[in-house]
């Protein structure tokens, strides 16, 4: 991984618009600092080698080296990254009642991993009004209550960093694949910092192909609901081409035609459909809405994957192969869209090349890509 | 000295400028004194309220100088002899009622003092006041020693009376803040009555009333005071000429740069071929004076601060001599033999007599003052213009710049004249962006925050001292909030007029005198002009910054932020702390990525110290003001406090 410090970071992601707000940088120090979806750098800093452009997953994420640290194989460009297994789950009887957007998978397996003592606390994305807020909750309760999407780039990082400088340990982190890039790659300690331990135990990623500017959506969900709350938030998948907001007593629908000009930039140069470094990955299934597609990555996803059967939270079942076809080819298409977005920046993400990228992958990994699936 | 009204007639005594100038007004009987504090005038007004113990005298702190300049003006009216003090600019705010006050007339001596502030060490100008004194057509009078700023003060509240004019009486910041000895005059006892009579006839300039119009009237009187003043300085004694009787070379020099000029013919020595005529009666020139020592070379350098006012004068009035005395030659600004910006000093007269002269002149040897240079470069320690250990500033700018960072729509401070103004630099965050007149920061807002409709979308914050908001701001204010504009004003509460030495204003319970004054509520009046008003402590970094972010989040209209803290060296605060601080070395990340140093690096209060050798921060104790601000922003919690 190429170091550097807070000055090529602005440089390189914030003044090319593709900071994306996860957090990854934010509450390492004084400097970068998160409010309301936004993330800034607050004061100066002259530091020629710094976490904050370390972990960022918009600079100089070194797939490679990722996919050797955590599955000891080099990276190949796969539609869904690296996996043991992938499985269909739906609501198991024993899991408690929630506002779930789907099986409610991801909440099982968080609740599994802290009740089972795989994590001290979990890393979740809350929401005060339409911002998402960052949060450490070590309660089954406050687990639960965070479920369902937000659909916006969220600084959930900066809460996992907060928790990590107070000396949190086992966290488990449920994040986007942005996120969850991050987080691995500050579990590798890319600047060697001294009395260095990973906070994380488990990592939950989510699929997403984009997600949309906190700011930008509130605005646009104000102009829609003329200032009235909304409890639920959906975007079903295609043919659905609609974001629907679910009100107290209505629905209304907002066309995709008005939502994606509010995906940040950043989004376009993400070539990660599925959280390629989590243990394990939750997403939909098309056609099906109260199922969930789940990708097990890891030995420790297996192992949650199994106990939150084993509690009755969740059923898992096979996945249709036509889904699988269709999951993979949408996880390509997003590879290619995202090495268009970065050639079209300039950048040369060729391991060797000199110079600085958003990401380094080698000749046979996009070939793979590019060849299609 | 206890007070400048000490003092027999005849004794010597050592009196700085400013008290000279406040003596002079003492012995010409002074009665009624108002000023606003401005560097380098404020010693004038807080010297004569002082004396005001023991004299029958009136003094106060002004709003601003142009209230200051009314309220003297009443005393001129009502038959007593009145001054008004203000620094350069402070003019310009007087300006619009010195214009119809040369108009009217005045009645009691009157004189207006403004101390200009060539090389603007305590201004963010190098305007002059001396200009005015044409343009309103009033005389000028520009004393050069110690001795003149006491004795052309007392002179010029008789020449007053007889012009029936205010006359200007300028210093600047060598003359008012150096000190010299003067000779003591006789103090009057003072036992004017005041009574102002209106009720004669309308054109009666002792008994009518008191206006300008009709104009063209009034006008040509004015005119016509102003001859009768260059009459009058034909004959003064405060215009002198030294060396031969018909030099090669005459220097012609007004104020302090009549001292600097001698100086430089005497470092040249060249005393015994070129002349120094020092005028003090610089407007209007006297012509047959003037004639006589234009008639003596054919060559002359003016010498004086800034623009070549004085230089434009002798030049008109040489042309209209031409026919007498023949074609001359004058160096000064107009050719750059002098430079037109910054103060002077006796090195650069020199420079210039010696370029005129082709007489070489090294001021030091090139040898010591290249060992001086480095001594300097390499022994002294860089210093910032800053904030004191302790300062509430630090604290406001501190949570102001968070909260504009990470609101994160390029939002934007306008500043106006206070220590505040430091806030364009590191000290301040380099949060200022707009930095002009007193009350200015706000008056420039209103017209941003109105910038909406052309696709304006950032945050506009503008920031204004408590003082200020008295003297400037408020109508700046009633402006936004009568035409919507989309403003954050933040009110640097440091109750005091900080900069210039806690002079008392209206917000503050006491008056210049120290007696009790009712104080008017800055919190209640933005409220009743319409504002959303909320006050913090700034030292409270979490709730100032909380509270900022919402109000800047409000969207429409004007709002109101008070960040209250009286000023670390406020009489009343001065030496007490409030906590002691350590830095806990063990913990103190000093460079390493997490800190890099933000205490010594970004905050930087003076009180604390970065430990080059340790790599760690430490406190100064000697200076630390104890405010405890520091252990707040200190990533690591190295820094902690402990109520004293």
């Amino acid at each position: 991984m190429r170091l550097a410090g807070p000055n090529q970071l602005l440089e390189s992601v914030f003044a090319r618009d593709l900071c994306i707000g996860c957090g990854a940088c934010v509450d390492l120090c004084p400097y970068f600092k998160t409010y309301s979806g936004r993330t800034a750098q607050v004061f100066p800093c002259t530091r020629e080698t710094g976490r904050c452009f370390a972990f960022c997953p918009k600079v100089e994420v070194d797939y490679q080296e990722l996919s050797q640290a955590f599955f000891n194989e080099p990276y190949r460009g796969a539609p869904l990254g690296h996996y043991l297994r992938i499985v269909k789950v739906e609501a198991g009887p024993n899991l408690p009642k929630g506002n779930y957007q789907n099986s409610g998978a991801v909440t099982a397996l968080a609740v599994t991993a802290l009740e089972t003592g795989m994590i001290s606390a979990a890393v979740v994305t809350d929401r005060k009004g339409l911002m998402p807020v960052p949060k450490v909750v070590n309660k089954k309760e406050d687990i639960i209550a965070c479920a369902a999407s937000k659909y916006t780039a969220a600084p959930t990082l900066a809460a996992a960093n907060r928790a990590a400088a107070d000396g949190a340990k086992n966290l488990g982190l449920i994040g986007t694949p942005c996120q969850i890039t991050a987080a691995a790659m500050s579990r590798l300690n890319p600047t060697e910092k001294e009395g260095f331990s990973d906070p994380y135990n488990v990592l939950i990623g989510l699929f997403c192909t984009w997600a949309v500017d906190a700011r930008k959506l509130a605005a646009l969900i104000a102009a829609h609901t003329k200032g009235k709350d909304i409890c639920k938030m959906d975007m079903p998948p295609p043919p659905s081409a609609m974001l629907v907001l679910s009100l107290d007593d209505c629905n209304i629908n907002v066309g995709l035609d008005l939502v994606r000009p509010i995906v940040p930039k950043g989004c376009s140069v993400c070539p990660d459909m599925t959280s390629e470094y989590a243990d394990i990955s939750v997403g939909v299934v098309e056609g099906l809405p109260l199922a969930n597609t789940v990708i097990v990555r890891t030995p420790r996803g297996q192992e949650l994957l199994d106990r939150a059967v084993e509690r009755g939270y969740l059923v898992a079942g096979k996945v249709a192969a036509e889904n699988l076809a269709h999951l993979s080819l949408a996880a390509n298409n997003k590879k290619k869209r995202a090495l268009a977005a970065v050639q079209a920046l300039g950048d040369n993400i060729d391991p060797e090349a000199a110079g600085r990228a958003v990401f380094r992958i080698r000749a046979e990994a996009l070939e793979r890509i590019m060849a299609g699936v | 000295m206890a007070s400048i009204a000490d003092g027999k007639a005849g004794e010597v005594k050592l009196l700085m400028g400013n008290e000279a100038l406040a003596r002079g007004a003492l012995e010409a009987g002074l009665a009624v004194a108002a000023g606003y504090p401005g560097t380098p005038s404020s010693e004038i007004i807080e010297t004569l309220a002082k004396a005001a113990s023991t004299s029958n005298l009136y003094v106060e702190w002004s709003v601003n100088e142009k209230v200051a300049l009314e309220v003297a003006a009443a005393a001129s009216f009502a038959g007593l002899r009145s001054l008004c003090v203000m620094k350069q600019n402070g003019v310009n705010v007087a300006s619009d009622f010195l214009l119809h006050l040369a108009g009217s007339g005045t009645r009691g001596g009157m004189v207006l003092m403004p101390c200009d502030d060539p090389g603007a060490l305590s201004s963010v100008n190098e305007g002059e006041a001396r200009h005015f004194a044409r343009l309103v057509e009033i005389p000028l009078l520009e004393p050069a020693t110690f001795q003149q700023a006491k004795d052309v003060t007392r002179w010029a509240f008789e020449l007053s009376e007889t012009l029936r004019t205010i006359v200007m009486v300028r210093s600047a910041t060598r003359l008012s803040h150096a000190s010299g000895t003067v000779t003591m005059g006789e103090i009057p006892s003072n036992s004017s009555k005041a009574k102002f009579i209106h009720d004669g006839f309308v054109l009666d300039p002792m008994e009518g009333p008191v206006m300008s119009p009709p104009v063209a009237y009034k006008h040509s009187q004015q005119q016509d005071k102003i001859e009768k003043a260059a009459a009058i300085f034909e004959d003064s004694p405060f215009n002198t000429y030294e060396g031969p009787e018909n030099p090669s070379l005459m220097l012609i020099a007004s104020s302090v740069a009549g001292l600097y000029a001698r100086e430089a013919i005497h470092l040249l020595g060249v005393a015994d071929s070129v002349g120094l005529l020092c005028l003090a009666t610089t407007w209007p020139l006297p012509p047959k004076f003037m004639q006589k020592y234009l008639s003596k070379t054919d060559r002359f350098l003016v010498v004086e601060e800034v623009l070549p006012f004085l230089e434009e004068n002798i030049k008109v009035l040489a042309q209209e001599l031409t026919q007498t005395i023949g074609p001359k030659t004058f160096f000064g600004k107009r050719d750059k033999t002098l430079p037109g910006v910054g103060e002077l000093n006796p090195d650069l007269v020199a420079g210039a007599l010696s370029k005129i002269l082709g007489k070489p002149y090294v001021p030091v040897s090139q040898e010591y003052s290249g060992k001086a240079r480095q001594t300097a470069f390499l022994g002294a320690p860089s210093r910032d213009l800053t904030f004191c250990p302790g300062c509430p500033h630090r604290a406001s700018f501190w949570n102001i710049h968070t909260v504009l960072s990470t609101d994160n729509r390029q939002g934007f401070v306008c500043g106006d004249i206070g220590c505040y103004s430091m806030a364009v630099l590191p000290s301040g965050f380099s949060t200022l962006k707009t930095l002009h007149a007193m009350g200015s920061g706000t008056g420039v807002a209103s017209g941003f925050g109105k910038l909406g409709q052309f696709g304006m979308d950032q945050p506009v914050v503008s920031v204004c001292g408590d003082s200020t908001f008295f003297h400037a701001a408020m109508p700046a204010l009633a402006n936004a909030i009568h035409h919507g504009s989309d403003i954050t004003m933040v009110i640097l509460d440091n109750s005091g007029t900080g900069m210039t030495g806690f002079q008392p204003h209206p917000g503050l319970p006491v008056d210049a005198l120290g007696q009790q004054a009712p104080a008017l509520d800055i919190e209640k009046i933005c409220k009743a002009m319409g504002a959303t008003v909320a006050v913090c402590d700034p030292f409270d970094l979490a709730h100032t910054q909380e509270t900022l972010h919402k109000l800047l989040e409000e969207g429409k209209g004007v709002k109101v932020l008070i960040t209250r803290r009286i000023c670390a060296l406020s009489p009343e605060r001065k030496g007490k702390k409030q906590f002691d601080m350590k830095v806990d070395a063990s913990v103190c990340l000093g460079e390493n990525c997490g800190c890099n140093r933000l205490c010594t690096r970004i905050f930087r209060c003076p009180g604390l110290v970065w430990d080059a050798a340790a790599k760690t921060a430490k406190i100064d104790e000697v200076i630390c003001a104890g405010c405890g601000v520091c252990a707040d922003i200190c990533p690591s919690g190295a820094i902690s406090k402990t109520p004293v």
